[in-house]
């Protein structure tokens, strides 16, 4: 567990006269289940959008897994086993279930050029998106259009196209944003039960699924890292406090 | 599966006894068809399944026709060269257009748009190795390792063969990993970038398989007409093979070909009857971006969909 999955420091992103991200550095260890929470505007997706390559940087350095991925391509850090999940959902609606799997499985190989061989037959590639699926609770549904499948069912895809190619470091924004209780209850104990050889970065603004499933919670507010620590301490956080409900 | 092997097996029987029902002038109509239809089906590589709308692809069919006909007519040429340095050249094209796909949407369209006005100023200005406005004329028929294919007929057979094969190979590529690839592009193509694919590349790979293929069609057209001038390098052919495309059905691989038989047989149905027949032409078009934004193709769909349900 001592060893750095991920490491950031005093990363900043500038649009205009706005400093979205400011000046952040942490630091998640292999293995690490990390929850990043804030107010709305705090800065947190822009701050995923800098790992993952979105964004280019303004200042700062990113390491993953001992490699500085600071000035990478987002593809490039995507084949070095950065996978995420949008917070807006944006899988691909006018291809199928299993196509969008497909397409994720695809994406980090050299087969992605194949020309010949159909994409589900490329190296059993139809049964391990099956699989995904399954996992992911939408067995039956792979030869559906993804447009109509419902809110829910595409969060869920967006699960698997994030975790079909096992990434090393898993970026979650919002996962379980706009679901029902029910659904909510699904997929956050479906991500409980994901390996921990997967370190994982979450943002969730439902506190009873983030302290479920954090480790450790780091606190934005501004673009700026006002608390690092465990969910009992973030909880009782007189700052934390205020930053979200406004001063008593 | 049966319907899978049924329809291929329908069209080619239909294209086989073609000459016999229509006739010579039919015949000679439906090579025409054949071979623009190729154009529209390069064209729809890009928009069908890329989503890119391309305005030059009349530039890679008329430089590959153009080469075929210098190298045949001016330098006295075999075919056996000639054909592959037209397909060399339309392509080679192909590789420098490409570059546009460095742009999107409405700029795209522009870029490619300016591609094809240069090509088309360079086969009509540059009169002393193009012909000009008149072209270059009395192509011979081609001749394949002492094989000449003089008698139309036999034209015929051999451009519906070879599109054969290569709708063959067409549908394995829209089929493979690259084919799903250029379907998600179109799709989301930011989130393909995070899945590790580079969209450029793959664009930019599309792009010159296109060309590739409307410089096919450019050499079979060289060798069909007999002569070539700047007409085929034309904004009006450029936009042509796009609404076939479309007409017939974006996204599939008759559509282009339906499109072809739509819009050539439309023309010379009513321009025996009507001057303005390039109206009559827009208002079918409208129809369809209307009515059918699916083409023939979508509307046959739509029908036997609710056929069966």
């Amino acid at each position: 567990m001592s060893e750095t999955a991920l490491s950031v420091s005093n990363v900043s992103k500038v649009f205009g006269g706005l400093r979205a991200v400011d000046g952040v550095s942490l630091e998640v260890a292999k293995g690490e289940r990390r929850v990043v929470i804030g107010p709305n505007g705090a800065g947190k997706t822009s701050f995923f959008h800098c790992i993952s390559g979105v964004h280019q940087l303004t200042t700062g350095t990113i390491t993953c897994f001992g490699e500085d991925i600071s000035n990478l391509k987002e593809y490039d850090r995507t084949l070095r086993g950065v996978g995420r999940t949008f917070q807006i959902s944006s899988v691909f609606s006018d291809l199928t279930a299993l196509e969008n799997v497909l397409l994720a499985m695809l994406g980090i190989k050299k087969a992605k050029w194949g020309v010949w061989t159909p994409a589900a037959e490329v190296q059993g590639a139809r049964d391990r998106a099956i699989a995904q699926l399954e996992n992911v609770g939408l067995l039956g549904k792979e030869d559906l259009l993804v447009k109509n499948l419902s809110y829910g069912e595409k969060r869920q895809l967006e699960l698997a196209l994030a975790l079909v190619n096992q990434p090393r470091l898993l970026l979650l924004d919002e996962p379980c944003a706009g679901l029902s209780p029910a659904e909510r209850h699904r997929l956050s104990d479906l991500i409980k039960a994901l390996p921990r050889s997967i370190t994982m970065l979450m943002i969730e603004h439902d506190m009873d699924v983030a302290l479920k499933l954090a480790d450790r919670v780091t606190v934005l507010h501004r673009g700026q890292v006002i608390l690092e620590g465990s969910s009992d301490e973030v909880r009782v956080n007189p700052q934390v406090r205020e930053v979200y409900f406004g001063q008593v | 599966m049966n319907k899978k092997i049924l329809l291929p097996i329908l069209v080619l029987a239909f294209i086989a006894a073609w000459p016999f029902i229509g006739g010579p002038f039919w015949m000679s109509l439906m090579t025409q068809i054949m071979i623009f239809g190729l154009v529209a089906l390069s064209v729809d590589l890009l928009l069908g399944h890329a989503g890119l709308f391309s305005l030059c692809h009349a530039a890679f069919f008329s430089v590959s026709a153009y080469t075929v006909a210098v190298m045949q007519v001016k330098f006295g040429m075999p075919t056996e060269i000639a054909v592959p340095a037209g397909i060399l050249m339309g392509t080679g094209l192909g590789l420098l257009f490409g570059l546009s796909v460095r742009t999107r949407g409405v700029y795209f369209i522009l870029v490619t748009l300016a591609m094809g006005y240069v090509i088309w100023g360079i086969g009509y200005r540059w009169a002393s190795f193009t012909g000009g406005d008149s072209g270059i004329t009395n192509v011979p028929a081609p001749t394949f390792f002492g094989f000449k294919i003089s008698d139309p007929m036999h034209y015929y057979y051999f451009v519906a063969v070879l599109i054969a094969i290569i709708l063959w190979f067409y549908n394995r590529l829209i089929k493979s990993p690259f084919g799903l690839a250029l379907r998600g592009i179109k799709s989301g193509e930011d989130r393909m970038r995070s899945l590790g694919f580079s969209p450029s590349l793959h664009l930019y790979a599309a792009f010159v398989a296109s060309s590739f293929i409307a410089s096919i069609a450019g050499t079979l057209y060289v060798y069909y007409n007999k002569f070539v001038n700047p007409v085929s390098a034309s904004l009006h052919v450029a936009v042509e093979v796009v609404l076939m495309a479309i007409v017939g059905g974006s996204g599939t691989i008759l559509g282009p070909f339906i499109g072809a038989g739509l819009v050539l047989g439309l023309r010379n149905w009513v321009s025996t009857f009507f001057e303005l027949h390039l109206a009559v032409m827009g208002l079918v078009f409208i129809a369809v971006v209307i009515w059918a934004p699916g083409g023939v193709m979508g509307l046959i769909r739509r029908f036997l969909e609710r056929t069966k349900g």
